[in-house]
Order: structure tokens, then C-alpha cells, then sequence
């Protein structure tokens, strides 16, 4: 395959994943939010079911321990666009790889050894 | 769709400034293996893998124990590119990206992550992909092992960081961490090995000598 083909190749990948991954990603908290709810109580470290109001709880809770009480409001968060539902996060989503793939290449540029 | 990322709550400011001073010095040794070692041409190949490792960090897979997981990228970045110091690069840029816009990873805390990530998983990665591809000679199997291994260490190396923070107790951090990631990283294993393979499969002559694999 010639460079520029898997070039593109991998960016049509990573576009196809992008789109799809709202509509196929688990929605199951993830490996530290999951291990964070067992230790706080949320869930138990092997069940699946997790308590709302004792997930709260620990968000606060944990703060208390740690005094970070820092918050930021980002602009699209948890890669959700407001009022567009599931499309905006494939939108978002998309629109994150792309911004990637044009920062590594403009950083890269500016970094790389000239050839 | 957290991950490993963790949020700004999680960890005292003062020890997350820390991290961020030990991040900002890998940061700076990766720019420098970028001026020295990264060949302009390689820098398509870099933007694409920091492109395709955004988005299939959004793909969290269940796993059992009500949980899920995603790939993070750092081993391939790191076998791929050939140096640990791709992986901080890039997995760097991920992650800024993440949690400016998305809220994805804290913003005090994000030197923490980028140890964990970028440092811990592209150094554990690379160089137990490197040990393993000399002894077994197959880059298949050491990439799945290295991918693996990588993730691994980094879920306990946060654990340690949340046990320092006084957040989670240290064994069963350790524990409940380890158990979620052992099974994550089968993930990260699998979708690495699978990348590495149809990368060396449609363009041998990408990879650097380093990263050991011949067609």
C-alpha cells in the first residue's frame, strides 16, 4: 500500500470509530469510577448494581478528603453537544479526532527533525 | 468515559501540582526526542495514531462486575513510533484535548494522568514489547503482552496515587484497580495487536528498526 493510502486509511478508520462510538460505547462506569463507587460504597467491587444517591454521596464525600474542590465547565462535556443528544456526541466525538489529527500534525511539524 | 482519567476531585492540589511538575519534565524530553529522532516525514503517521487513539479511547467496552473499559493507546503509540516518548507525546496532545473541551480527566490533576498514560504506559509498553519481541522473536504476542502489561501497571500506579491522596485505601485500591484493568487490558492488548498488524501488513517499511518487526 503506498503511504498516502494507509495515511487516509487510518483517518477514515478513525472517523468510522468516532461516529460509532457514542452508539456502542458501554455506558458502565469505567474502571476507576467503578473502583471509586466499590470503595465508597456506590456499588460493590464484583455487582453491577450502582446506587445513584450513594454515588453522589461519594462525589461530595470525596472532595471533603481531598479539599480539590477545582471545577471546570467544559465546553462539550462528556462529549455532548447541548439539545443534539446522541448525534452530538458523534459530532463532538468527530470533531475531537479531527482537532487531534491537525494539533499532532502541526506540533509534530514544529518539533520534528527536518528531513 | 472516564477511563483511567482522573478527575480533578480525586487528588489534593499540592500533590497534583507535583505530578504536573513531573509531567512538564517528560513533556519536555519528549519534545526533545521529537527534534531529534522524529523525521519530518514520520509526522503524518503521528497524527494519524494521535487521531485514531482520541477515538477509540471514546469506545468504552463492557466488561463484567457492572464496568467498562477502554484502550488508551500509549504501547502502540510507543512500538509504532519506536520510543516511549511517542507515547507521551501524543497520548499529551489526547488528553488536552480531552479535558479543555470535554471535561474528560481533570484539569489540576491531568499531570497525574499523563504519567499514568503517556509515561508509565509508553515506558512499560516499549520496553517490555522490546524485551519480549527478543526473547519469543514474534512481534504479535509481545505487542499483545507489552499492551497488556501496560495498562495494568498503569491502573495500579493510580491506585498508588489515590492511596497517597488519601482516597482509596492502598489494598483494596490495588485490588479493585488491578481487577478492572487486568480485564481492560485484554482490550488493549487485543486492539493493539490487531493496529500493529495491519499497519506492518500494508506498509513494513513504516516501522523503525527499533520497534523489531520484519516482514
Amino acid at each position: 500500500m503506498k503511504k498516502d493510502n494507509i495515511l487516509i486509511f487510518g483517518i477514515i478508520i478513525a472517523l468510522v470509530i468516532a461516529v460509532a462510538a457514542p452508539f456502542i460505547a458501554s455506558s458502565n462506569p469505567d474502571g476507576l469510577e467503578s473502583a471509586f463507587f466499590g470503595i465508597f460504597g456506590a456499588k460493590e467491587i464484583h455487582g453491577s448494581e450502582l446506587n445513584e444517591d450513594a454515588a453522589v454521596a461519594a462525589e461530595e464525600q470525596v472532595q471533603e478528603i481531598t479539599g480539590n474542590t477545582f471545577s471546570y465547565a467544559a465546553p462539550f462535556p462528556d462529549y455532548s453537544i447541548e439539545g443534539l443528544a446522541k448525534m452530538g456526541e458523534a459530532l463532538a466525538i468527530v470533531a475531537g479526532t479531527i482537532l487531534v489529527l491537525l494539533v499532532a500534525f502541526g506540533l509534530g511539524k514544529a518539533f520534528s527533525r527536518p528531513g | 468515559m472516564i477511563g483511567l482519567h482522573i478527575p480533578d476531585s480525586f487528588i489534593p492540589l499540592l500533590q497534583a501540582a507535583v505530578y504536573w511538575v513531573i509531567a512538564l519534565v517528560f513533556i519536555a524530553l519528549s519534545l526533545r526526542w521529537a527534534r531529534a529522532e522524529m523525521r519530518e516525514e514520520k509526522v503524518p503517521l503521528v497524527a494519524v495514531l494521535a487521531a485514531g487513539i482520541f477515538a477509540i479511547q471514546a469506545v468504552n467496552v463492557p466488561i463484567p462486575w457492572g464496568t467498562s473499559g477502554h484502550m488508551v493507546g500509549a504501547a502502540l503509540a510507543a512500538i509504532v513510533l519506536g520510543s516511549p516518548f511517542a507515547a507521551v507525546f501524543v497520548l499529551t496532545l489526547v488528553l488536552i484535548v480531552q479535558g479543555v473541551l470535554f471535561g474528560d480527566g481533570g484539569i489540576t490533576v491531568m499531570g497525574a494522568n499523563i504519567i499514568n498514560m503517556g509515561v508509565i504506559g509508553g515506558f512499560v509498553g516499549f520496553y517490555s514489547y522490546k524485551g519480549l519481541n527478543r526473547a519469543i522473536r514474534n512481534p504479535y504476542p509481545a505487542a499483545f503482552v507489552a499492551a497488556w502489561l501496560s495498562l495494568f501497571v498503569s491502573a495500579l500506579a493510580c491506585a498508588v496515587e489515590m492511596a497517597i491522596a488519601g482516597t482509596f485505601p492502598l489494598g483494596l485500591g490495588l485490588f479493585s484497580m488491578g481487577l478492572y484493568h487486568a480485564v481492560i487490558g485484554v482490550i488493549e492488548g487485543a486492539i493493539t495487536t490487531v493496529a500493529l498488524y495491519l499497519i506492518v501488513t500494508a506498509r513494513p517499511d513504516i516501522l523503525p528498526k527499533e520497534s523489531g518487526v520484519t516482514a
